[in-house]
C-alpha cells in the first residue's frame, strides 16, 4: 500500500549467507533475508537524487513475488520519511554502522546485488541504469519494469556510498548527519536552523515582510507559532535538508519550506504535497536551474491526481486555472515563493524571461477524473491510479481552443491541432512537448465517438504539422534553418512537416468546468535530457 | 508585544572572488570561447576568432562548446577551459 512500509528499522528473522568477496570470510548476518530463494539486495541514501529516482522502478518486481530488501545508510527517520515519500512498497531495513555496506562494499549508491538461491551475488548494478534493471527484471523471470520513454533517462550516476566517507565511523549520530560542521561534506542533510528575526511592537509585519521576501504581491507573515503548526505533520526534523533549489541552490529544509507555506496561506496538511513538490521541483530531470533563469515563458505547472484532490481540496472544475481554491492558489504560490526565496531566482534578477507568465503568481490544476472516462493522467505516467501524485511542466501560458460547433470528436481534435502548431514557433519541429488540457464537453464528445486516450494522443501526433508552403522561400525564421531535421507527412492532403516528435509528447489531461466548450494547449520549454523533463512523484498519504 | 519570524530564504552569503587583472594586451595570451550550444553562438565566436588572431595576436584560441544552454557547464568543459588567459563566453540568440 502508497506510503506504507512497516519493516523500516525492524529487526526481522535473520539467517547468516556468505559475503560476495570470499567465501572465507566470516558469514554476515542478513535481516529479513529469506534462504533458498532468489533475493535483490539495494543499498540506498535518502538524500541521493539517483537513489529517489532508481527505488521505486523496484516496486514493479516486489508485486511479482520477489524477495527485495533495502538497506538505508541513513537514520531511522530519514529512511521512514523516504519511503513514505518514494512509496516503496517493499521491506526496507537500517543498514546500522553500515556493516552490509562495508561487506558487500558498493562504490557508489544505489547499488542492487541480486543473490541466488545459495545466497552468492550473481549479479550486481549501481547507479540508475534502465537496462541493467529490465536485466535484473529478465533474471527473476519478471516483465521489464523501467520503459524507456517513461520521461526518465537511460542511465544517471549514483552517490558515493556512505561507507567510504571518512566521516562514516558511526553514520547515525548527530555529527555524522549534519555533516560533521561546516567544514565537512558539501551537500549537508541536516542544516542549521534557519535565522530568527524579532520585530519590536509598532512594526508593521506585512510591510516587512513584503519588502524583505517574497515578490509583488504580500505574504502572511512566517511566526515562528505559525511555522511551527505548519510543521507539525512533517514527520522529518526542521532542519533537514529536502532539497536544494536551482539556480543559487539554497537549501530547502522542513523549517524554510514550512516558512514559505505560510507566506502563501497553505494550511498544514498541504505539507504531505509540498515535500514531494520541492523534490520534483530540483529533480535534476525538471532542469529548474534552467526553467528558473531562462528568457522564455515557461513556469512550473502543476498537476494533481488522485484521492489528495479531495482530501485537500484541490478543484479541478471551472475556473481550473484561476483563483478559485485555496489548495491549488497557495500550493502553487508556496512553490514559486521557495523558487524565489530559497532558490534566487528573483525576476528582476536571474529569471529573466521576457514576458513572464502570470502562472509564476501560481499555477496548479487537477485532473476532473471525475468526468473523465478514462485512466487519470498518473496512471499515464507509471503510478496507481489509487495513489497520489503531482506532476510538473514547465510550461507556457494556455492557448485556448473554443470548439462549439463540431458534432464529431475527429472536428475537436483538428481544433486542438491547430492550437498545438503554433507551440514554441510555428515553423519549429520536432523539439517540444504540450500539455492540452481537454474540457469535459470535448471529451464527452471524443468517448462517445470511440476516442481512447491513446487513440486521441496518436490523431493529435499524425495530424497536427505546419504545411511545407510556408517554408518557401526561405526567410531565415526560426525553425526554417532545421528542416533536414523534420519529418514529412500529409494532412488533409497537403504536405507538412509533423510538428512533434513522438505520441509520446503530447500529454492529455482532463480538467475544467462541465459547461463550455473550451480546452487548452501549453506549450513547453526546451524538453528532453539537454532541456526540462516532466516529473511525476507520489503524495504520501495522510 | 515583539513576534518573532522564521527567516523563509537563503542565509549563506555568496562568497565574493575577486576579477583576475585585467589584460594589458591580448597578443600571445591564450582565448578561450565557449559557445553555450544556442544557434547563432558559432557565427559570433568564428568572427571572434578571427579577430582575436588577426586583429590582436592572440597566441591561441581554443573553442569549447557546452553540451547544452539549459544547464551549467559539465565540469569536463570548465577543464577543458583551465589554463586560459581569458575567456569570452557567446550567449547568443
Amino acid at each position: 500500500m502508497t506510503g506504507r512500509n512497516d519493516c523500516v528499522g525492524a529487526y526481522l528473522p535473520s539467517i547468516l549467507v556468505p559475503m560476495k568477496t570470499s567465501q572465507r570470510q566470516p558469514a554476515l548476518e542478513i535481516q529479513g533475508y529469506r534462504p533458498g530463494k532468489q533475493a535483490l539486495l539495494v543499498f540506498f541514501e535518502t538524500d541521493c537524487p539517483t537513489c529517489q529516482l532508481a527505488l521505486p522502478y523496484l516496486n514493479g518486481l516486489a508485486g511479482g513475488g520477489v524477495q527485495i530488501i533495502g538497506f538505508s545508510q541513513d537514520d531511522d527517520a530519514r529512511t521512514r520519511e523516504f519511503v513514505r515519500q518514494m512509496a516503496i512498497t517493499y521491506p526496507v531495513m537500517l543498514d546500522r554502522g553500515l556493516q552490509l555496506s562495508r561487506a558487500y562494499d558498493p562504490r557508489s549508491v544505489p547499488a542492487i546485488f541480486l543473490l541466488d538461491e545459495h545466497g552468492s551475488v550473481a549479479k550486481s548494478l549501481v547507479g540508475f541504469d534502465k537496462d541493467g534493471l529490465n536485466e535484473l527484471a529478465a533474471l527473476l523471470g519478471h516483465a521489464p519494469i523501467a520503459p524507456a520513454d517513461d520521461g526518465a533517462p537511460a542511465w544517471k550516476p549514483g552517490c558515493g556510498s556512505r561507507h567510504l566517507d571518512p566521516h562514516s565511523e558511526d553514520p547515525h549520530s548527530e555529527e555524522a548527519a549534519s555533516g560533521g560542521g561546516e567544514s565537512a561534506p558539501i551537500l549537508r542533510r541536516v542544516a542549521q536552523p534557519a535565522q530568527r528575526i524579532t520585530l519590536g511592537d509598532g512594526e508593521d509585519l506585512v510591510e516587512f515582510c513584503y519588502h524583505e521576501f517574497g515578490d509583488a504581491l504580500p505574504v502572511v507573515p512566517p511566526t515562528s507559532e505559525k511555522v511551527a503548526a505548519m510543521l507539525k505533520p512533517s514527520s522529518l526534523s526542521p532542519e533537514s535538508v529536502v532539497a536544494r533549489v536551482p539556480p543559487c541552490y539554497g537549501e530547502a529544509t522542513v523549517e524554510k519550506i514550512a516558512a514559505n507555506a505560510v507566506m502563501a496561506g497553505c494550511r498544514p496538511e498541504m505539507m504531505r504535497v509540498l515535500l514531494p513538490l520541492v523534490r520534483a521541483a530540483c529533480d535534476e530531470r525538471f532542469n529548474a536551474h534552467g526553467v528558473q533563469a531562462t528568457t522564455h515563458f515557461a513556469a512550473p505547472l502543476i498537476m494533481i491526481n488522485g484521492p489528495v484532490r479531495d482530501e485537500l481540496g484541490f478543484w479541478s472544475r471551472q475556473n481550473v486555472f484561476s483563483n478559485v481554491a485555496r489548495a491549488n492558489s497557495t500550493l502553487g504560490r508556496a512553490l514559486q515563493l521557495i523558487l524565489l526565496n530559497i532558490g534566487g531566482g528573483r525576476p528582476d534578477g536571474i529569471d529573466m524571461s521576457a514576458l513572464g507568465n502570470s502562472g509564476k503568481f501560481s499555477f496548479c490544476i487537477a485532473e476532473n477524473e471525475e468526468e473523465s472516462p478514462w485512466e487519470p493522467f498518473h496512471v499515464d505516467r507509471g503510478l496507481q491510479r489509487g495513489e497520489s501524485a503531482l506532476s510538473l511542466f514547465a510550461a507556457e501560458p494556455p492557448r485556448g481552443v473554443s470548439e462549439h460547433t463540431a458534432q464529431r470528436g475527429e472536428t475537436v481534435l483538428r481544433a486542438v491541432c491547430q492550437a498545438l502548431a503554433t507551440v514554441w514557433s510555428y515553423r519549429l519541429c520536432g523539439r517540444n512537448e504540450a500539455v492540452v488540457v481537454l474540457c469535459p464537453e470535448h471529451v464527452k464528445t471524443l468517448h462517445r465517438d470511440g476516442f481512447t486516450k491513446p487513440a486521441v494522443r496518436q490523431f493529435l501526433f499524425e495530424n497536427t504539422g505546419i504545411p511545407i508552403r510556408y517554408y518557401t522561400p526561405a526567410d531565415g525564421g526560426e525553425g526554417t534553418q532545421l528542416v533536414s531535421q523534420y519529418r514529412e507527412i500529409t494532412i488533409l492532403g497537403e504536405r507538412c512537416y509533423q510538428k512533434f516528435s513522438s505520441p509520446e509528447a503530447i500529454h492529455i489531461f482532463v480538467s475544467g468546468g462541465t459547461a463550455g466548450k473550451f480546452s487548452a494547449v501549453l506549450g513547453s520549454w526546451a524538453t528532453g535530457p539537454a532541456g526540462s523533463q516532466m516529473v511525476t512523484y507520489p503524495i504520501p498519504d495522510r | 508585544m515583539p513576534v518573532t519570524l522564521v527567516h523563509p530564504g537563503n542565509e549563506k552569503t555568496p562568497q565574493a572572488a575577486a576579477p583576475p587583472a585585467r589584460l594589458q594586451s591580448l597578443a600571445g595570451k591564450k582565448i578561450g570561447l565557449l559557445d553555450i550550444s544556442k544557434p547563432g553562438g558559432s557565427f559570433f565566436l568564428d568572427r571572434l576568432e578571427e579577430l582575436m588572431l588577426t586583429r590582436y595576436q592572440a597566441g591561441r584560441v581554443m573553442r569549447v562548446k557546452k553540451p547544452t544552454y539549459t544547464k551549467n557547464a559539465p565540469p569536463q568543459v570548465i577543464e577543458q577551459l583551465r589554463g586560459m588567459d581569458a575567456v569570452i563566453e557567446a550567449l547568443a540568440d
